[in-house]
């Protein structure tokens, strides 16, 4: 145990991680939080901080449900807040504690299909402006470096990163309010009902 | 602040980090922009992390979608657009042979127009044979695998044939997988029929984002639902794998078809590591690369293979 506690992961492995099991779950964090009525500006110092205590982690690989621990971690946060300011608002901890237990599990059925991830990545991109969608599906669909991309579109490398800079700051921006679909699981089971016809 | 540098945002340095390693001056400037402020090593992290996740929207994203679902104006305009690929077909179909056979190499995978306005993508491996008549349009699968986009002719059925397997479309999408005496059949729209030759009479119906596996063996034919899965598995038409959950082992059967190099998993315990994640079907090597960052395995090449192992360590470890 003690060995496995002391083997750190490289950096690209957690952002990798924190991609996949993290950043889906944001809109929905910010949206619990909300639920609180925790002012807008609270909610997103609340969700940096939880960015930031991740970040200083040497490896994710004792965590076994990302989104609870982000859950959890945002709620640690809160909580020091409040002791900081020395203000508690009534009703806010036993809130939060009810609302992270029920969060606790999100269980397999409420994992999302890698399907509708993909549909949301690729709703994201193709919410773009015309230019930076042009370059970021080249890059991140397609992959190509950026070195190729601009040799493509005629422009200089300078240009492509100035706009895969502007993509990915509105498609931060459209994460923090464009749900992951979490909410569709019930709709989901209807839709993969099939009849079978037998014939003969 | 020194003058002339861009507009440092964790955005810029995400994207920074991403295309080289940063020059030294770069670095000495990135990490005085984090020494700024401790919150911005969160806000890095959240920016980095985001393209990885982007990253995950490969392969599908221009893949055709399942027949389901989403009614957005995108796939709106690439059903419009493959109408248009499709008339384009029939009108070259008057040039197009009626007699072919399609066979692909290893890491081939080609997409044919038929003399009848029909599409087959074919993957790796495979031969496949056209015989287009009056009465009936056939397919022979020989070996492998193959997508196919039937053009409507309510006239002329459409009929795989996969050794005893038959699959009969009129206008539809659907794939066969030869394996042996059997298949498997994913459709992708419309409905199909499928049988076993000789037991016409137990021929199933097989509808839009569902499966069967057909095999003399197996008795009666089983259809499941696979409307999520179906869109996974023929990742194979844009060159990818694409893996939510299956393990190592299952995922190097597969690279392995596309390739002559071949991958060996020599620890067995490493195969049953589950995998999620797109990877090119044509780059084993870099499907090793990510292997090893994944489960934590290590890499050999001895040029005849790629051979994958559990590091050394942690055996050691294991035995402690």
């Amino acid at each position: 145990m003690d060995l496995e506690a002391r083997i750190t992961q490289s950096r690209s492995e957690i952002v990798a991680w924190v991609g996949s099991h993290i950043v889906p779950h944001e809109a929905r964090l910010r949206l619990w939080l909300r639920g609180m009525a925790i002012s807008e500006d609270e909610v997103n110092d609340i969700v940096q901080d939880a960015y930031v205590l991740i970040a200083r982690l040497d490896s994710v690989a004792h965590i076994r449900n990302g989104k609870s621990y982000f859950f959890q971690t945002a709620k640690s946060v809160f909580i020091q807040k409040i002791r900081r300011s020395r203000i508690v608002p009534i009703g806010h901890l036993t809130e939060i504690d009810a609302a992270v237990l029920s969060d606790d599990d999100p269980g397999p059925e409420r994992r999302l299909s890698a399907r509708q991830e993909l549909d949301r990545v690729r709703r994201l991109i193709a919410g773009l402006p015309e230019k930076c969608r042009i370059i970021f599906e080249m890059r991140r669909i397609q992959g190509l470096p950026q070195k190729e991309i601009a040799k493509r579109l005629g422009v200089s490398e300078n240009v492509v990163e100035m706009q895969a800079v502007r993509g990915l700051k509105l498609i931060l921006k459209a994460l923090e309010t464009n749900d992951n679909g979490d909410g569709d699981a019930r709709k989901r089971k209807t839709e993969t009902r099939f009849e079978v016809e037998k014939n003969g | 602040m020194d003058k002339g540098h861009p507009d440092y945002s964790a955005e810029y340095w995400a994207i920074r980090l991403e295309s080289a390693p940063l020059p030294e001056a770069e670095q000495i400037a990135l990490e005085a922009w984090l020494a700024e402020d401790e919150r911005r090593e969160g806000a890095l992290l959240r920016a980095q992390a985001t393209l990885s996740y982007l990253d995950r929207g490969r392969a599908l994203s221009h893949g055709v979608p399942a027949a389901a679902n989403s009614n957005t104006r995108r796939d709106f305009v690439r059903y419009a657009a493959g109408g248009v690929a499709a008339s384009l077909a029939v009108a070259l179909g008057l040039l197009l042979p009626r007699d072919r056979q399609i066979v692909t190499q290893i890491g081939e995978v080609r997409q044919v127009p038929l003399a009848d306005g029909s599409t087959a993508t074919v993957n790796t491996a495979s031969k496949v044979g056209v015989h287009f008549e009056k009465a009936e349009r056939i397919v022979r699968l020989s070996e492998g695998e193959a997508w196919f986009r039937v053009a409507h002719d309510k006239s002329r059925p459409f009929i795989v044939e996969a050794g005893d397997v038959r699959v009969r479309a009129v206008g539809t999408a659907f794939s066969v997988r030869r394996r042996n005496s059997s298949a498997d059949v994913l459709v992708t729209e419309g409905i199909v029929e499928t049988w076993i030759v000789g037991k016409e009479a137990q021929a199933v119906r097989i509808a839009a984002g569902s499966k069967a596996f057909v095999s003399r063996d197996a008795g009666e034919i089983a259809t499941t639902p696979a409307s999520q899965e179906i869109d996974r598995s023929l990742a194979w038409r844009t060159g990818e794998l694409a893996l939510d959950g299956e393990t190592l082992a299952f995922a190097v059967e597969e690279i392995n078809r596309y390739n002559a190099k071949k991958l060996v998993i020599d620890t067995p315990d490493l195969g049953r590591e589950p995998l999620v994640g797109y990877f090119r079907t044509n780059e084993p090597a870099n499907f090793g690369h990510a292997v090893t960052s994944l489960v934590g395995a290590q890499m050999i090449d001895d040029g005849n293979a790629i051979h994958l192992t559990r590091p050394i360590k942690d055996l050691k470890k294991s035995n402690l």
